[in-house]
């Protein structure tokens, strides 16, 4: 019943009416699939698409049409082992299941940073071993400030951060789209909040130069750089900079982590969106007394964690978002 | 024969030399050098501090670095060195307290903050707040 109201007024043939787009919101902790047009989204709840028994896709699904894809992973946090999650290694293959039974492999992953939990190289090993399973060519990082501890990003920089500026922030295109990967966990400012700073926020300007109006641009980085919940330091402080220079562009798209949950928000040309944790939830803003890792009954546990996948077709210029689960079917895959 | 005395004198002497650095303990990668440590150990492993900074502060105090360490003003980094902020100063005062308390109202032996064996530690009274419930405001 639910299913059939969701779309009822669909004057614009998108897919999505408002009732319809306030429902899948609510969706959002349990995955949604995404896709933006010019600023407007359509969007199905994965419940439809997912199949509980397998895990997958159901059957017969015919994913939408796109010139690529690529996965968005986040929060590994390898070397963590208190209740909320003592086997993170274990997720962390989970969401590599995941990725590998996609019917076409994405052409690269975005860990989007917290790959280990102390920055320690045994785990940063943990985690390049586990990834290797993953079919995909490239994996491209930015760090938490888990990776950067003590003010240490030596060990993050040499495996990581060849080819990159500064703190490790860089640029690159693909299949038409100019993805952007920034750095925001180095200098921390008060509360926690993250901060580009001055050097960087300098070179993106001078990146983002040469970049047309009408080139999709992704960007991804650890902290929110939209002010999800200052109070817990869920926020850049100087991001507003950075929205500044993406002004111009048609469509843009902020990937983040470091929150542990899925949130999204349209502002604009621009679609924010933060992932969920291969390792452990976070509680949602405002419902504890501060953040950390949260400990939910153990067959809760991989609803609440997952990946990102996006999908970008080229002739639209629309990049479809998708949350999906480690729901306990992957659990069977792994075993 | 006295140049096979010197070689002899001088070969013994570099074996010895040789011997003596092999002797050493190379350096610890883990074990960096940490500026103003007073109250952790000095020798202190990066991991082992990272852990105690993570699991004991971050984690049971709901804070970020920022809580206690200031800011260098011309890198904007945290100065983990600094003392500058009051903040640090209470968190040594916490440290002492509760390893004063594991020691002479739970016996342990030689207390250290991040041990498992600690019966008193930070989460016992500030369950994931800065500042505990009940404390009065200064």
């Amino acid at each position: 019943m639910a299913k059939k109201n969701l779309i009822i007024d669909d004057k614009n043939d998108d897919g999505i009416d408002r009732k319809g787009f306030i429902r899948c919101m609510a969706w959002a902790g349990t995955g949604i699939f995404w896709m933006m047009s010019g600023g407007v989204l359509k969007s199905y709840g994965m419940s439809q698409m997912i199949d509980k028994t397998t895990g997958g896709l159901k059957k017969g699904l015919v994913m939408p049409p796109s010139d690529f894809s690529f996965v968005q992973i986040s929060d590994s946090h390898i070397g963590f082992n208190k209740p909320a999650n003592p086997d993170v290694v274990g997720t962390l293959r989970a969401a590599i299941e995941k990725i590998n039974a996609m019917p076409t492999a994405p052409s690269f992953i975005l860990h989007t940073g917290d790959l280990s939990h102390l920055a320690q190289p045994d785990e940063f090993d943990t985690l390049d071993q586990a990834l290797k399973a993953v079919k995909s060519e490239k994996i491209f990082y930015v760090p938490g400030e888990h990776d950067v501890l003590n003010g240490n990003n030596k060990e993050f920089l040499a495996r990581y951060g060849k080819g990159t500026k500064g703190d490790g922030w860089y640029s690159f295109d693909s299949h038409g789209v100019h993805f952007i990967g920034l750095v925001n966990v180095v200098n921390t400012a008060e509360g926690g909040l993250g901060v580009l700073g001055n050097d960087q926020l300098n070179w993106l300007q001078d990146d983002l130069k040469g970049v047309s109006n009408s080139t999709p641009v992704v960007v991804f980085a650890h902290i929110p750089l939209w002010a999800v919940y200052p109070q817990w330091g869920w926020g850049t402080r100087d991001s507003a900079q950075v929205l500044s220079y993406l002004k111009r562009f048609g469509s843009v798209t902020v990937l983040n982590g470091h929150i542990h949950q899925t949130m999204q928000k349209v502002e604009g040309n621009i679609t924010f969106h933060t992932a969920t944790s291969t390792a452990f939830p976070q509680p949602q803003p405002g419902a504890a007394p501060a953040p950390g890792p949260m400990k939910v009954p153990a067959e809760k546990l991989r609803g609440l964690l997952g990946l990102t996948s996006v999908h970008y077709m080229e002739h639209d210029h629309t990049l479809a978002i998708t949350d999906t689960p480690l729901t306990e079917a992957a659990d069977k895959v792994s075993q | 024969m006295q140049f096979t005395r010197k070689l002899i004198v001088i070969t013994g002497l570099s074996v010895t030399v040789m011997a003596a650095v092999a002797a050493i303990k190379p350096g610890d990668p883990s074990v960096e050098k940490y500026k103003n440590l007073k109250v952790l150990p000095k020798n202190i492993s990066s991991k082992e501090l990272s852990k105690i900074m993570v699991d004991e502060f971050q984690d049971d105090l709901g804070i970020s670095c920022n809580f206690c360490h200031a800011e260098n003003k011309d890198t904007h980094r945290p100065d983990y060195a600094s003392d500058e902020k009051p903040e640090k100063q209470i968190a040594r005062y916490m440290m002492r307290l509760t390893i004063g308390i594991n020691k002479k109202y739970f016996k342990l032996r030689h207390p250290m903050i991040g041990d498992s064996a600690l019966v008193i530690t930070c989460v016992t009274c500030h369950h994931g707040s800065p500042r505990p419930e009940n404390a009065t405001s200064q």
